[in-house]
């Protein structure tokens, strides 16, 4: 599975590629961005199978990022997963109605990463199925 | 209905303001209020002049000290700080995080190792398969260990966060400085020689303050 890893830290990318590693990910598979713009770019260039991104970042964030994924015809039923440190109510509210598929708050475990990416599965799962 | 008129704003007006606020005559009255609302006036712009020639100089003094006195010595100095602070943070970060990708295959080694010594056979009581059950023991531990070591290393993102948005406090301050600075020399009958809003790159900041002689 092709995963690509959306964060202005590269602390955080890496740490998020080694918890994805831990869980059996491959590691060659997963790529990064440092932003929302560069991993629109990558997106549109390269078949991806998820996104892990942050909110807060330069240039674009986590949010337009969703959001322009969602617009664009070939990418609209990407699994989305937002990893951040921003908790607050308007916010969660903001991801959820452009589409998030999950939503994490920094810091988090291994525990919590495997829960949410499993769920996401599981409804795609689910709604590929009813299809 | 004078008396009570007198009652109520008597107490701080002059007498010779009370007798016209109190005659009949209609002119007479409107002319002492004119005279007394231009007195308030001038007070007013007095004041307002005292008060922009001390605003004036506490920003050429604050401009001065920026300059030349306190530490950190200037906006910028505050902010490439931070800017350090972030790039050695991440370093930080970064270096325990190698530490944790060498360290985890030499967890992963002596673990196998260790399984395939007991795996050979032995007895509970052979030094070799104690050793090597504590061995298996200690390098699951260890690759626990790293693995929180790994997620640990978070603060850094956390920290390096809160660091970004006291950059942009800065900032704000600088620019609210700015505008201070702009205000107090338009007041002092300068022209203001660039619109601060407009203010983004450092160079144009120094331009700025250098225009007012700070």
């Amino acid at each position: 599975m092709k995963i690509l890893v959306v964060d202005d830290f590269s602390t955080m990318r890496r740490i998020v590629r080694n918890l994805l590693v831990e869980l059996g990910f491959s590691n060659p598979l997963i790529q990064e961005a440092d932003d929302g713009n560069a991993a629109m770019t990558m997106l549109k260039t390269n078949p991806f199978d998820m996104v892990v991104t942050d909110w807060n970042m330069p240039n674009m964030t986590g949010i337009e990022l969703l959001q322009a994924i969602r617009a664009e015809p070939k990418l609209k039923g990407m699994p989305v997963l937002m990893v951040t440190a921003e908790n607050n109510r308007e916010q969660i509210i903001a991801a959820a109605q452009a589409g998030v598929n999950g939503y994490i708050v920094k810091p988090f475990t291994a525990v919590t990463l495997k829960e949410k990416l499993d769920k996401i599965f599981e409804r795609l799962a689910a709604s590929g199925a009813s299809a | 209905m004078t008396a009570p008129m007198t009652a109520v704003v008597g107490e701080s007006l002059p007498p010779e303001v009370l007798d016209l606020l109190n005659s009949a005559d209609g002119t007479a009255f409107e002319q002492a209020l004119d005279v007394m609302v231009r007195q308030r006036e001038q007070h007013l712009f007095r004041a307002l002049g005292v008060l922009a020639r001390d605003l004036h100089g506490a920003v050429c003094r604050l401009g001065g000290d920026l300059a030349n006195e306190g530490v950190p010595e200037s906006m910028t100095d505050a902010r490439n700080y931070l800017a350090e602070v972030l790039d050695m943070s991440s370093q930080a970060a970064h270096r325990s995080l190698d530490f944790v990708d060498r360290m985890r295959p030499e967890a992963e080694a002596l673990s196998s190792n260790a399984r395939t010594v007991l795996g050979n056979g032995g007895n509970e009581s052979d030094p070799v398969a104690v050793l090597a059950r504590q061995a298996q023991v200690f390098a699951n531990a260890c690759a626990e260990g790293l693995n929180d070591m790994v997620l640990v290393q978070s603060w850094q993102d956390l920290a390096g966060q809160r660091v970004k948005k006291v950059v942009g406090f800065i900032e704000s301050v600088e620019s609210s400085l700015l505008e201070l600075v702009r205000l107090t020399g338009a007041l002092a009958g300068r022209e203001a020689p660039v619109e601060v809003a407009k203010v983004s790159s450092q160079d144009e900041v120094d331009r700025l303050l250098s225009e007012f002689g700070f």
